[in-house]
């Protein structure tokens, strides 16, 4: 079981760095890479904005009914917008694309092995590797630190929506509450962290995509290994990378 | 093999197992430039392994699978692209990538293997090969518009867009009804005339195969059991090759 579990764990280290190497050395798939870039990217835009939206009004909700109780209401837009740099944003975004591109991945991958397409990929002399792996690694290590980003504004855009009619504040003093005191360490590291996330859940999911050929069956597999292992992977990965941010940035950990 | 003929494909010896069963036991076999040969038997018995094999999707556990003089076992990354670039391949399933047009699939292998065509002599090329297999009009239809037929031979298209010395063919025929398969058989005819590509079809079809072999192999339980022109192995007085090579 522990050995199984190592093996595993090496199996899919190798192919993490197999994909970071190849992705220095052409042919680059230009054109298949801004495919991944938009179907990665572009796909989650709307799934990640509503749910940053929602977030934001929910998390604003909350913190008030207890800051209320101190007199503190005014801290709420500067709650929010640390609360959403720091991790709301970074790890929620994560999760979102472990869920809708890691299962899109593992299962289009291990259909395309269950249909002979990345056989005929290699018989056609073009490195499907190459191709199909390291586009989507690279897509997805781009695109989350982006997609974050929007994720971000969206939740303070819901904090400030919950807040202007709970208590008619004003967009001008709601934004200058919510910066006040944050400093670039508080955005850039966390914000930067995602494309680490994003490069674990596109080498878990090719891996388990790539590597099936069990039919329909390993597509299924494939697919809740990769959502599964590539969420839990994350969680995980955040705990060392804030540990290494807060050794990195000491004001971030008072 | 007539003295004179060039081998461009040679099995020796090869033996290929999987989970401890062995798909194929030393099997040899030779074919020459040109030529069509015809891979028979029950299913199960390494007809496809035999395929992945010639291609180097699959190494042999032991023995020499030569490709115009290459061991494909001992060829690196660099040296497979070379001798893939000869081989064409077509799948059971035409495995046509679902998420490329019908051009873009044609297109993957020139835009990657010959970087000095422009896209329009690409473009030109695409159109002219799917021409040839009828599918002039299809081309920027998606794989999951077209019939098993149409599928077929747009697989077909694909194998042939580099110009191939070498056709590999994984039952041509299955999935297909007669009229349609005898259609895929005459395209392969006409490939075999005109180009005097070599090939190697692994079919149940044997009246598909009696119209393009020059010759058949036939495995059972891994083994070659026969091989030859049809003329020979007819002349044969065994019942149960009779059963895999006469027509029906």
């Amino acid at each position: 079981m522990l050995k199984s579990l190592f093996d595993s764990i090496g199996q899919v280290a190798l192919f993490g760095a197999k994909a970071l190497r190849d992705a220095w050395v052409p042919p680059f798939e230009c054109e298949y890479l801004l495919t991944q870039f938009y179907e990665i990217g572009v796909g989650s835009f709307f799934l990640v904005v509503a749910s940053g939206l929602a977030l934001g009004v929910v998390m604003t909700l909350h913190t008030r009914s207890t800051l209320v109780q101190f007199g503190a209401t005014a801290e709420i837009p500067v709650f929010q917008s640390l609360a959403f740099f720091n991790e709301i944003g970074p790890l929620v975004a994560a999760l979102l694309m472990a869920g809708r591109v890691g299962a899109g991945i593992g299962a289009q991958l291990a259909n395309m092995r269950a249909t002979e397409q990345i056989d005929a990929i290699e018989t056609l002399s073009v490195d499907s590797f190459k191709l199909l792996v390291v586009t989507r690694v690279i897509a997805c290590t781009v695109m989350l630190p982006l997609l974050t980003m929007f994720m971000d504004a969206a939740g303070i855009f819901g904090g400030f929506l919950s807040e202007h009619i709970w208590s008619h504040l004003s967009w001008t003093l709601y934004m200058q509450r919510a910066f006040d005191g944050v400093a670039l360490a508080d955005f850039l590291p966390p914000t930067l962290k995602t494309a680490v996330f994003g490069y674990l859940i596109a080498v878990i999911s090719c891996f388990y995509g790539y590597n099936t050929n069990e039919g329909s069956d390993g597509v299924r597999k494939a697919a809740t290994n990769s959502v599964v292992v590539s969420s839990l992977v994350v969680i995980l990965a955040d705990v060392i990378l804030v540990k290494c941010i807060f050794f990195l940035f000491p004001d971030q950990a008072i | 093999m007539t003295e004179g003929q060039v081998t461009t494909i040679a099995f020796e010896q090869v033996e290929k197992g999987f989970d401890g069963r062995k798909v194929l036991d030393k099997v040899s076999f030779t074919v020459a430039q040109g030529e069509a040969i015809c891979i028979l038997g029950r299913s199960g018995t390494g007809k496809s392994v035999t395929l992945k094999l010639m291609i180097g999707l699959l190494q042999a556990d032991n023995g020499k699978v030569l490709v115009t003089g290459e061991d494909m076992a001992a060829l690196h990354e660099d040296g497979l692209v070379k001798v893939r670039r000869k081989m064409g391949y077509l799948f059971q399933s035409a495995a046509l990538f679902d998420s490329f047009t019908v051009n873009e699939n044609l297109a993957l292998p020139l835009h990657r293997l010959d970087r000095n065509k422009s896209p329009e002599e690409i473009k030109r090329v695409v159109e002219e090969t799917l021409g040839e297999v009828g599918l002039a009009k299809d081309g920027n239809k998606m794989p999951s518009a077209l019939s098993g037929g149409m599928q077929k031979r747009a697989g077909l298209a694909r194998a042939l867009v580099l110009q191939p010395e070498i056709l590999l063919v994984d039952e041509p025929a299955s999935g297909l009804d007669r009229i349609t398969a005898s259609e895929i058989d005459d395209l392969l005819m006409k490939v075999k005339t005109e180009r005097h590509t070599t090939m190697v079809i692994v079919t149940h079809d044997i009246h598909g195969a009696r119209k393009i072999a020059d010759k058949f192999a036939v495995l059972d339980q891994g083994r070659l059991l026969a091989f030859g022109t049809p003329e020979e192995l007819d002349r044969r007085n065994d019942n149960w090759l009779q059963q895999f090579i006469a027509e029906r």
